[in-house]
């Protein structure tokens, strides 16, 4: 998996963009970007979150009309009115959220793409192609199977051979990444690189650093709406490049701060959980998380994070179990008397449990104090305590926001999760729960939530950190649990842990060893 | 907030325009039908507000339309959606009829209690659904839907058995007393002292809304259930209070058009359309508790208006029922679209929409 920007240097140009501005109310989304790829190469396009690549794309694939520019496909210029243009000139784009319909199987998938119809649908011709196209880029799809029954990764895989099949020879993939687990991540990455060696070309939009080495040829590195610099990826080193994303030098590690941990802040013991059939989802869990302390529940996504997270706030009731918080336990958890004992939770999906989009700044900031009738006298809001607790949380927490009337769906990911981490760690709550809090934020925002974290720790909060990135356990965690098939397979400690070990334990048992764990390092 | 106010403004603007529109639309039918534009387009404009006897009609059938309209906004904040209005108003005018026929009290303590009886019975109607949703998962516009037929019913065989007018060989319930009903605001219209319910019913939906933590709740549960259980609070529990408090406001619609109708007695028809056209009104308020007041206006004089033309220019009562429902679909359609052309220029974060705005997506309901 090594680049070849040398071998690619003399390869014809696949896509040019000359001085693409696009210019949204407000705001300049791409300044004169210019870039080029050329055939059998995989250009990175790196940026922070709003730095403009996703909207340069979407001039690309005809989505968004550019107020100035141009655009040339294998060395012609060309206007790109929609997506269809764009599939017609070759040009094929998977976004973040995927745009299949999940009761249709893949075949029908495909087959109802716009420009195959109108006429008979032929599905057995469909499926076999798309049998026959998937054996020849070595992508794992059925095309019988149904895209609701096939996980991230496959329905990835399904957007690509979409793609192909309409005969699209350069990729467009935004943060493809995302949603996907390590060893997906790594199959993902092979696919690519192979897809470049057949002379097509892959432009893959990111914000993490992490994967572009070993991947593209050269990347194309935006900030603000413009271009920062293109280079050659053997020719630059990781600070280099977030130097460039960010504008500043970043420490891209985090210190762990050593606290003496203190008594035991959460304790869960016997911890079983099963779904409405009675399968069990988490197995006879028991852990302690003391104060001062960041313990970390590392795995691959699936194996029973989320309805630990969901029991421990009392969204699920356990079958058996017990749950104690400061020594007390707690007995018909709720989410609020899981407030009210002092626990917080960053959670997992921001859009869907972090922020409410439609409402206001105050409003999100305040919700569980509303939740549990305060700033409140006799059910009205008293909105002179409600307006000046929310602005000192916002200044607290650097959300940057015009006001606290705006509402959230205006505000950048990074500051809405500011502000839930505002609104979780504003209360000085005893525990916090933190489900992959850095999901989707670029460098900075990251770095805020680390230290935020840290300062929680140092004034002796308990901290139970759950991630799917196992380089967040490694930055965070004092102690940590691997997390295979609902159950603790094993703690260890922080400071000693070893990347094959954890990532052996991932993959569920010692024998079958590093897949899982090889994807997101090997690289690093 | 300044800008916030002008663009309400600007959508106030825009959406009067928008029906001025409808209503030429709407003319050009009246035209082929032979009537002359003007003697159209006069007709209608005096039918809604020429005469006191017709502004008095137009502001008399504002009443139910803001209410249904209010409990549309209020059910719709919460998250929920049913179009339960019709059966609903129906059984809080059974419930009235009741109170005004078979209790006999003086004035000051009769009328309040009917409208009490109008939001009870509204509200437990509202209930069967609420409750079919909360506990078993039965979708709520579909059972309210199938409620309204059975609402209908209902009131058929009630005012042809228990509460006939035996007197009569229409099935009509006797005359109510004078204690039962609204009083008259301007003698000899249809205009009742109910319309000080407009105003009020306005402004406490809205501070309910705005101000209150029940309001918060309902908001919250409306922008997410994920993230309104994680706060703490039972989408279930206030989805199930915002149905209800819905079927309440229909209900109380329903006492309206009992106790201060033409007639001092109800057949099976008195619900009219109120219930289906009221939340016509709310979205043309776009949701909008205060704004429902003026957008209620302009549905109640449409109907006023449609109903004299019939009568001034001759032109057939099923021409007039088109029109109507024309105008309702022209000011709805338009002001939709202009509602998401205004989004789609004013997204003041665009580069940062990861999905290309698709017109579907901006038409569901914000979750």
């Amino acid at each position: 998996m090594t680049g070849g920007a040398e071998r690619q240097s003399g390869s014809p140009e696949a896509l040019r963009l000359v001085g693409i501005t696009k210019r949204f109310p407000g705001v300049l989304a791409n300044d004169d970007v210019s870039l080029d790829v050329r055939k059998g190469e995989v250009l990175g396009l790196l940026g922070e979150n709003g730095a403009g690549k996703t909207t340069l794309m979407n001039v690309v694939y005809g989505l968004y009309k550019p107020d100035g520019g141009q655009i040339f496909v294998n060395g012609r210029e060309v206007e790109i009115k929609s997506p269809e243009d764009a599939l017609d000139l070759g040009i094929g784009m998977v976004h973040q959220h995927f745009k299949l319909v999940p009761d249709m199987t893949v075949a029908e998938n495909i087959a109802m793409a716009p420009s195959l119809l109108p006429g008979l649908i032929r599905l057995k011709k469909v499926e076999r192609e798309v049998a026959e196209l998937c054996e020849k880029f070595g992508l794992n799809v059925d095309p019988r199977s149904t895209v609701s029954d096939l996980t991230v990764g496959a329905r990835q895989r399904v957007e690509i051979v979409k793609l192909l099949y309409r005969g699209a020879d350069l990729l467009i993939l935004d943060e493809p990444t995302a949603a996907l687990t390590p060893p997906e991540w790594h199959e993902l990455g092979i696919f690519i690189r192979d897809l470049a060696d057949q002379g097509r070309s892959v432009i893959f939009i990111t914000h993490k650093l992490d994967e572009l080495f070993g991947l593209v040829d050269r990347c194309t590195v935006l900030r603000d709406a413009r271009v920062v610099d293109t280079v050659n990826i053997a020719a630059v080193d990781k600070p280099e490049l977030a130097k460039m994303m960010v504008g500043r030098e970043v420490t891209l590690r985090v210190q762990r701060p050593i606290v003496q941990a203190g008594k035991p802040v959460l304790e869960v013991s016997g911890l079983t959980v099963a779904d409405d059939e009675g399968r069990t989802l988490i197995d006879d869990i028991g852990f302690e998380v003391r104060a001062g302390e960041v313990f970390g529940v590392a795995g691959v996504a699936g194996n029973g994070q989320t309805e630990l997270v969901e029991a421990l706030i009392g969204l699920r009731q356990p079958e058996t179990g017990e749950i104690r918080l400061d020594g007390k336990a707690l007995k018909k958890l709720s989410p609020l008397t899981f407030t009210n004992a002092g626990g917080a939770l960053v959670p997992e999906d921001r859009h869907r449990e972090g922020v409410a989009l439609e409402l206001n700044v105050l409003d999100n900031l305040l919700m569980k104090e509303f939740a549990r009738g305060r700033y409140a006298k006799r059910g009205v809001i008293d909105f002179d305590a409600a307006r000046e607790r929310s602005e000192t949380l916002v200044r607290n927490y650097d959300v940057k926001t015009p006001g606290v009337d705006v509402p959230v769906r205006q505000l950048s990911g990074g500051n809405q999760q500011k502000l839930v981490l505002a609104r979780e760690l504003g209360r000085d709550p005893r525990l916090v729960i933190a489900f992959q809090p850095t999901r989707g934020l670029d460098v900075g925002a990251i770095e805020f939530v680390y230290n935020e974290l840290n300062d929680k720790k140092k004034a002796g909060g308990a901290i139970l950190l759950v991630s799917f990135e196992l380089d967040e356990i490694f930055t965070m965690a004092d102690r940590f649990a691997v997390m295979v098939d609902g159950r603790f397979l094993r703690v260890l400690d922080g400071g000693e842990a070893d990347l094959e070990t954890v990532g052996m334990l991932m993959g569920g048992s010692e024998a079958d060893a590093g897949v899982a764990a090889s994807g997101r390092t090997v690289t690093t | 907030m300044r800008a916030r106010l002008a663009t309400g403004g600007l959508d106030f603007v825009l959406s009067v325009c928008v029906a001025i529109l409808a209503l030429l639309v709407a003319l050009i039918f009246v035209v082929a039908a032979g009537v002359s534009f003007t003697s159209g387009a006069d007709a209608f404009v005096s039918g809604a507000f020429g005469s006191q006897l017709n502004l008095a009609g137009t502001l008399a059938k504002m009443v139910p339309l803001t209410l249904v309209a209010l409990g549309w906004i209020v059910v719709f904040k919460a998250g929920r959606f049913h179009v339960g209005f019709p059966g609903q108003i129906l059984v809080g005018g059974m419930f009235v009829t009741v109170v005004a026929l078979k209790i006999h009290l003086p004035a000051g303590l009769h009328l309040p209690l009917v409208l009490v009886a109008g939001m009870a019975g509204g509200a437990l109607y509202a209930g069967i659904a609420a409750w079919l949703w909360a506990k078993r998962g039965v979708n709520e516009i579909l059972s309210t839907l199938l409620l309204n037929l059975i609402a209908a019913q209902l009131l058929a065989w009630w005012v042809r058995g228990p509460l006939h007018d035996h007197t009569s060989p229409l099935p009509l319930t006797p005359a109510f007393p004078n204690s039962a009903r609204w009083p008259e605001l301007l003698k000899n219209t249809d205009l009742h002292w109910d319309i000080v319910l407009v105003p009020i019913a306005a402004i406490l939906i809205s501070f309910l809304l705005a101000r209150t933590l029940a309001g918060f709740r309902m908001r919250l549960v409306g922008s997410g259930e994920m993230i309104a259980r994680e706060a703490g609070v039972s989408p279930e529990r206030i989805g199930v209070r915002a149905i209800m408090l819905s079927g309440a406001l229909a209900g109380l619609a329903g006492a309206s058009l009992v106790a201060a109708g033409t007639t001092p007695q109800v057949g099976e028809d008195f619900g009219g359309t109120y219930g289906f056209t009221g939340i016509a009104v709310a979205l043309l308020a776009r949701n909008n508790a205060l704004a429902a007041v003026p957008a209620a206006l302009l549905f109640a004089a449409l109907e006023q208006g449609g109903q004299t033309m019939e009568g001034t220019v001759g032109i057939s009562s099923s021409l007039v029922d088109f029109i109507q429902g024309l105008m309702i679909v022209l000011v709805l359609a338009a002001t939709t679209v202009l509602y998401l052309v205004r989004r789609r220029t004013t997204k003041p974060r665009a580069p940062k929409a990861t999905a290309p705005p698709t017109p579907r997506a901006e038409l569901e309901p914000s979750k």
